[in-house]
């Protein structure tokens, strides 16, 4: 069985055609082993967030192999996607995304509750998670009655919940404050390696890059470097 | 560094695939919140089915309100088969036909009584000056076919006491104050009032009985004429069966049977008068209805189109969003069409009258919400359609 989570090789995506095409990723070659936490970082417009989503199964490349643990996902058909989503990805959104109608509690418990866990259960973990996040006297409030920070931390509880064995997550401190950024991304970097989930974060925040187990660079469509959390972090204080 | 339960990808594929049935209850809870946390687009979606409803089962309520009123003669009539002079499709004063027909229908295998109507236009002088027109029914009152029904005041025995005649109740102030024994002139002659029937007003003038050597004389039509020929079938044979004998003896005039008359006198109604009027009105109600119901569930749509693209983009399928909009369909059709099948009830109720009856039959009460959720099914497509084109990659946009 390989060690690798993510197998990206040579993929390319163009948006629009004729003159209006844009090369949105080159060639790109990218690998999380299992368990791994990657931060992807670069410029606005440098392709991380197409990477991330052609990586999450929302997006199709427009030709090279993406593999999520053996199984090829660009040679699936599209109605194949939502299942392989279902089973293997949690997300985190740079805007939380939580569904306004329903509480903290339900909000997790609906991902459970699709992914066949019994309802009954399904609340149960949810609110051993939303606890797990310091949401413990949260759990019965809508999104709208909780902070930028709570509503990341619903977010990433959902995310985790299920124990999915891929996380993604898009500019998760984008939108808070640095010391809720960076707890909220603690939470998330904890909460994922006891599960062993694999995980890439795309961030601009070098804030929380310490975090990380590699940092991966990308400008232009094209991954320029990869280093270690450690060099990186080092690079970003001396900048 | 991995538990099993990652390692094993292929079995988390399996069971979410085999997760039907709980994807399904997931989505339905999920479609049923988030119609009810949205109150004021709720409170305003129910109101257009509310709106839809009120108008089309009102309009429908009257509709078949005066369809009673004009088949309720034949219906109350223990008549079986009439004959009625050619291409009569009410049953009301009309052409005269030969007292021939009535022997040749007492002679005919099948025919257990056969008795002669006499209904015919005539007019009642008020004390206070003036006239009011009448439908004058006579009858034979041996069998009583055709004989007044609905009655609050009297006996139909008094009808063998000379001159005198049953009339409407709701209409006694306007023939002129009518009382028991009340004197009046109708068709030129001196009569009494002997009783009352109630609701007996089809879009005539109002049915007033009598005997039918009275009913002859005050409408001057000769003993050798009627107007139609009202049967009673023997045990052992069916109205078709001896309408069917009947029309093979007889061809100067049409034999029907009860059903058939109320049919015909029904599509005749909303062929000629009704239909257009009361279709309209009622296809009005539903197209406001679905028009709002559409707008409604398409800005809803829109409003959080973000988080229908996050359902997509965590696993959710085309077939799970729209499953989650059919049941908000659902619920806006039933819960609308409950209060608006009580208001309508209601008004039923409030203006119902002798002269308008607003009927609310269990054919209406189980239809409207099945049509209803049709509707609204039908109304949900457009916000289906822009869910069904949501890309779940605009959630990283």
């Amino acid at each position: 069985m390989s060690n690798l989570a993510i197998d990206a090789r040579g993929v390319n995506k163009t948006f629009g055609t004729g003159a209006l095409a844009f090369q949105a990723l080159k060639d790109v070659d990218f690998q999380v082993k299992r368990g791994e936490l990657v931060m992807l970082v670069g410029p606005s417009g440098s392709g991380k967030t197409t990477l991330l989503s052609i990586l999450g199964c929302v997006l199709t490349a427009s030709a090279g192999v993406v593999e999520l643990f053996g199984t090829n996902i660009t040679s699936l058909r599209e109605r194949q996607l939502p299942v392989l989503r279902q089973a293997l990805i949690g997300f985190v959104f740079q805007g939380h995304n939580l569904i306004s109608s329903l509480t903290a509690l339900q909000n997790v418990a609906l991902i459970l509750e699709t992914r066949g866990v019994k309802r009954r259960h399904a609340h149960d973990e949810a609110a051993a998670l939303l606890k797990r996040v310091g949401l413990g006297d949260k759990l019965n409030s809508f999104p709208d009655q909780l902070s930028g920070g709570q509503r990341q931390r619903v977010a990433i509880a959902r995310a985790v919940a299920g124990k999915p064995p891929l996380v993604f997550a898009d500019e998760p401190t984008a939108a808070l404050d640095a010391h809720a950024g960076l707890e909220v991304t603690k939470i998330l970097t904890e909460m994922c390696r006891e599960n062993g989930t694999s995980v890439v974060v795309v961030t601009h925040d070098n804030r929380i890059f310490h975090l990380a187990d590699r940092i991966v660079h990308i400008e232009d469509g094209q991954i320029t470097d990869g280093h270690t959390a450690a060099a990186a972090a080092t690079s970003a204080t001396a900048h | 560094m991995s538990n099993e339960a990652q390692l094993d990808v292929a079995a988390r594929i399996a069971q979410v695939k085999r997760n039907r049935w709980g994807r399904h209850r997931a989505t339905i809870g999920l479609g049923l919140r988030m119609a009810l946390h949205a109150k004021p687009k709720f409170v305003g979606t129910v109101l257009g089915v509310i709106f839809a409803v009120v108008l089309a089962a009102q309009q429908l309520g009257v509709l078949f309100g005066l369809l009673d009123k004009n088949t309720q003669f034949v219906d109350n009539c223990t008549a079986e088969v009439w004959i009625v002079p050619p291409g009569t499709t009410y049953a009301n004063p009309g052409q005269k036909m030969s007292v021939a027909l009535l022997n040749q229908a007492r002679v005919t295998p099948g025919v257990a009584q056969a008795s002669a109507l006499i209904m015919a236009g005539t007019t009642i002088r008020k004390p206070t000056g003036g006239a009011e027109a009448l439908t004058l029914v006579g009858v034979d009152l041996d069998t009583m076919l055709g004989g007044p029904y609905n009655i609050v005041v009297g006996d139909t025995n008094i009808l063998r006491q000379a001159d005198t005649l049953f009339f409407e109740d709701a209409v006694r102030d306007k023939l002129g104050g009518l009382n028991i024994g009340s004197v009046r002139e109708v068709g030129g002659y001196q009569v009494k009032v002997g009783g009352f029937t109630w609701g007996l007003l089809p879009f005539g003038p109002p049915f007033t009985f009598a005997n039918l050597d009275l009913a002859r004389t005050l409408a001057n039509i000769p003993n050798d004429q009627l107007n139609f020929v009202l049967i009673k079938v023997a045990s052992g044979y069916t109205p078709e069966q001896v309408a069917a004998t009947l029309r093979s003896r007889i061809d100067t005039a049409d034999v029907i049977t009860k059903t058939a008359f109320h049919k015909k006198i029904v599509s005749t109604l909303l062929k000629d008068q009704l239909g257009i009027s009361f279709g309209t009105s009622t296809a009005f109600g539903l197209i406001i209805g679905f028009i709002i119901v559409m707008l409604s569930m398409y800005s809803s749509v829109i409003d959080n189109l973000r988080e229908f693209g996050t359902l997509k983009a965590v696993g959710l399928t085309n077939w799970d969003l729209m499953r989650m909009l059919a049941v908000q369909s659902v619920m806006y059709a039933l819960v609308g069409s409950l209060v608006g099948l009580g208001l309508v009830s209601l008004m039923a109720q409030g203006i119902s009258s002798a002269k308008l009856a607003v009927i609310v039959p269990p054919v209406l009460v189980i239809a409207t919400p099945i049509i209803m959720t049709v509707m609204c099914l039908l109304a949900s497509l457009l916000a289906l359609s822009r869910v069904a084109k949501l890309e779940p990659g605009m959630v990283f946009r």
